[in-house]
């Protein structure tokens, strides 16, 4: 008895296991142009769009974080609390949960899989590393789930991705050098990020593909900051020390240690353009009258309000490009303004980028902040 | 009666480890909208096979009294030369997957020479051999990438029918004879081999014993005629084939190989953690691989928790970390209560 209730038991999860594979394959490949391209910004001419069928709200969205530990993706994840709560997309979610899985690829690729198992409508992850997720795209697809990765994205053209154009970074922090110094020639610091990096390799190529462009004829010094405040501090010193004077300086991160080596050095101010920390843009703030004429753009942790969104749309069956770029959040000299785009009463570390306005993505420090709060006490 | 009861005494830390996986897994499963079927069972046999198969090979050297800190590095590198090697014709397949299981082995073996010719301590030998190791994985793979057959990784990451169906055998797998054990899935299956063909074989041999023998005292074992230097070696040997399995099957999961230094002692950290709650002491002579693999469940059924339920992604860790500190003071409580304490040792 036992056993024929059993053999039927799993003729019917066959039958619905089959059905479920017949139902869903993943999303078609169509043409474009996409839904709301000022946001969701095909990344070239040639990316291809994708549409899922259109499925009923409210859905279940989650967020699978790999490493936590550092400021920013500590931001990130307040980030995305703070915006499955704002109105307009709050009624659209029914459940949100979030996981860090630390930098175990196995962990991560579990708990993706977890949660496809466990019905959810879309997950949203910055995935640990860019290859291994064949299994779980190819079980989100048969499952008919949105898997958006973000940040640091996949070596796959499967499924839709968001981020922002590190080359772009770089070539704009090179424009705006070149504006601000007005000249073509001269010494340039370049302090990079974390080395083996695509993020660091794409703005660096960026950066140079103007700077060494005809007629521009700049002697670049070159060190490595790490993306982080101490470090950079450090190595600028260890660089004014050598070179003496230096006409403009681009830094991939860690920007605030940079202006304080020059403060320490007495070097005096010159343009500069760098990332989007707070206490670098206060800095720009205070001394762009000295000469400190600054630029700063930012990866955003807010790469995860527009990943959320974009599942969203893509579950309620709009056309979606299958890589998005993100526009750049970016403020200089002329445009910061105290508690807008950075806020001299808030921490140094805190990254001020989270401003998209073709996104109707407008996350305020100070809800981010007090979410940090809450979770502390 | 009594012999029973000297069993269970002897064997508390694994009983607690299980009763504590029972305990989070029941929990999970109770909650999980598909708890208890087949699609969460091999999902969650995929997540926990690498960092079971490490603590297995993490707990041989430690019943010597030793410590491996390779473990994790072995994995890795193991895992990269598979993404190069596992591809191809059947027969390539298979000679890949042997190549890399004599990789493990022979990264192991390593270890025990350097420990025991080179007469230097664990701890620090399998660290520089470690960073070694990490340094060819770096060499093979400097970047994420590289390939394994993909209906390989499909059918070794799934249940036993879909084994089966991926390589049309047994009627697609849909045999009536099949049906009652076609949802079990393969890397469970494969561990239960691993521990009945390899570790159970060797635990009972002469070498197995000695093992033992020298974690609970060395200078005694000696005094008996235990070769001590066989031993040891046999012990980190075991240990790589048993940590080149865990990057092998890593390499299946995730289809390439990726030299990722963070993870590789991420894996380390958490295969010492679970000996020490699988009951095998860090002193050596008492424990075993089944304890371990419990160890090493306990700590992957406490993150599946954190999926089900809802817990401050940010105090994560910290409640992780707190269980298992818990779970850990538990399995050392006995010690309070000794009277004598040579009893330990019994």
């Amino acid at each position: 008895m036992l056993r024929r209730t059993l053999l039927a038991t799993a003729a019917v999860l066959g039958l619905a296991l089959s059905a479920e594979t017949a139902l869903a394959d993943g999303p078609q490949v169509v043409a474009g142009p996409g839904y709301n391209p000022e946001c969701f910004a095909p990344w070239s001419a040639d990316t291809k769009y994708f549409q899922w069928p259109a499925k009923e709200g409210p859905y279940r969205i989650a967020l699978v974080n790999g490493f936590v530990g550092n400021t920013w993706r500590i931001q990130m994840i307040q980030t995305a609390k703070v915006y499955v709560e704002t109105p307009g997309i709050k009624e659209k979610i029914k459940e949100f949960k979030v996981v860090s899985t630390g930098t175990d690829a196995a962990a991560q690729l579990g708990a993706i899989e977890d949660f496809i198992n466990q019905g959810f409508d879309a997950i949203v992850t910055i995935a640990v590393s860019p290859e291994g997720f064949d299994r779980v795209i190819r079980l989100a697809d048969r499952n008919g789930v949105v898997l958006v990765p973000f940040d640091n994205i996949l070596d796959t053209d499967k499924v839709m991705m968001v981020n922002s154009d590190q080359f772009e970074m770089g070539v704009r922090s090179a424009n705006f050098l070149l504006k601000e110094m007005g000249k073509t020639e001269g010494k340039i610091l370049e302090v990079r990020g974390v080395p083996g990096n695509s993020v660091d390799r794409d703005r660096h190529l960026g950066f140079r593909s103007v700077m060494e462009a005809p007629p521009n004829k700049f002697e670049i010094v070159e060190i490595v900051g790490m993306w982080d405040t101490g470090t950079s501090q450090k190595v600028t010193a260890d660089a004014l020390a050598v070179h003496g004077r230096f006409d403009g300086i681009f830094t991939q991160g860690g920007s605030d240690g940079t202006v304080r080596a020059l403060m320490d050095a007495g070097h005096p101010f010159v343009p500069m353009a760098g990332e989007g920390e707070n206490g670098f843009r206060k800095q720009i703030a205070a001394h762009s009258g000295d000469g400190l004429k600054g630029y700063s753009y930012g990866q955003s942790p807010g790469l995860v309000a527009i990943s959320i969104k974009a599942a969203i749309a893509a579950l309620e069956g709009n056309v979606m490009p299958q890589l998005i770029s993100v526009p750049i959040p970016e403020a200089d000299y002329t445009t910061l303004k105290d508690g807008e785009n950075f806020w001299s009463n808030l921490t140094d570390n805190f990254f001020t980028a989270n401003e998209f306005p073709p996104c109707e993505v407008d996350i305020k420090a100070v809800d981010i902040m007090a979410k940090t709060a809450d979770d502390v006490q | 009666m009594n012999e029973l009861r000297i069993r269970l005494g002897q064997n508390l830390g694994l009983l607690l480890a299980v009763l504590l996986f029972l305990t989070f897994y029941l929990v999970y499963n109770s909650l999980h909208p598909r708890g208890f079927s087949a699609t969460v069972l091999v999902q969650n046999a995929n997540e926990s096979f690498v960092i079971v198969a490490v603590a297995m090979a993490q707990t041989v050297p430690v019943l010597t009294g030793g410590l491996d800190l390779s473990v994790g590095a072995i994995m890795t590198l193991v895992n990269c030369v598979a993404s190069v090697v596992v591809n191809g014709s059947p027969l390539q397949m298979l000679g890949g997957i042997v190549l890399c299981l004599a990789v493990g082995t022979l990264a192991g073996l390593v270890n025990g020479l350097v420990v025991v010719v080179g007469r230097l301590q664990p701890i620090i030998a399998t660290l520089a051999t470690g960073a070694i190791y990490i340094g060819l994985a770096l060499f093979i793979r400097p970047s994420p990438g590289g390939n394994v057959d993909d209906d390989l990784s499909w059918a070794l990451t799934n249940d036993l029918g879909e084994l089966f169906a991926t390589y049309g055998l047994f009627e697609d797998g849909e045999a009536p004879w099949l049906a009652p054990i076609a949802w079990l899935p393969v890397p469970l299956l494969v561990m239960v081999a691993v521990v009945l063909l390899v570790w159970l074989p060797f635990r009972n041999s002469v070498t197995g014993r000695g093992v033992y023998a020298i974690g609970s005292a060395e200078g005694a074992a000696y005094m008996s005629g235990v070769r001590i230097a066989r031993c040891k070696i046999a012990a980190y040997t075991l240990g790589g084939f048993f940590a080149g399995l865990g990057g092998l099957y890593l390499a299946l999961q995730t289809s390439s190989g990726n030299a990722d230094v963070p993870q590789a002692a991420q894996y380390t950290l958490n295969s010492i953690a679970a000996v020490v709650i699988g009951g095998t002491s860090l002193m050596g002579g008492t424990g075993g691989v089944v304890g371990s693999i419990f160890g090493a469940l306990v700590i992957r059924a406490i993150a599946f928790n954190f999926r089900i339920f809802e817990i401050e992604p940010i105090m994560q860790p910290l409640f992780e970390g707190l269980v298992l500190l818990a779970a850990v003071s538990i399995g050392a409580a006995r010690v309070f209560r000794v009277k004598n304490r040579l009893e330990l040792l019994g």
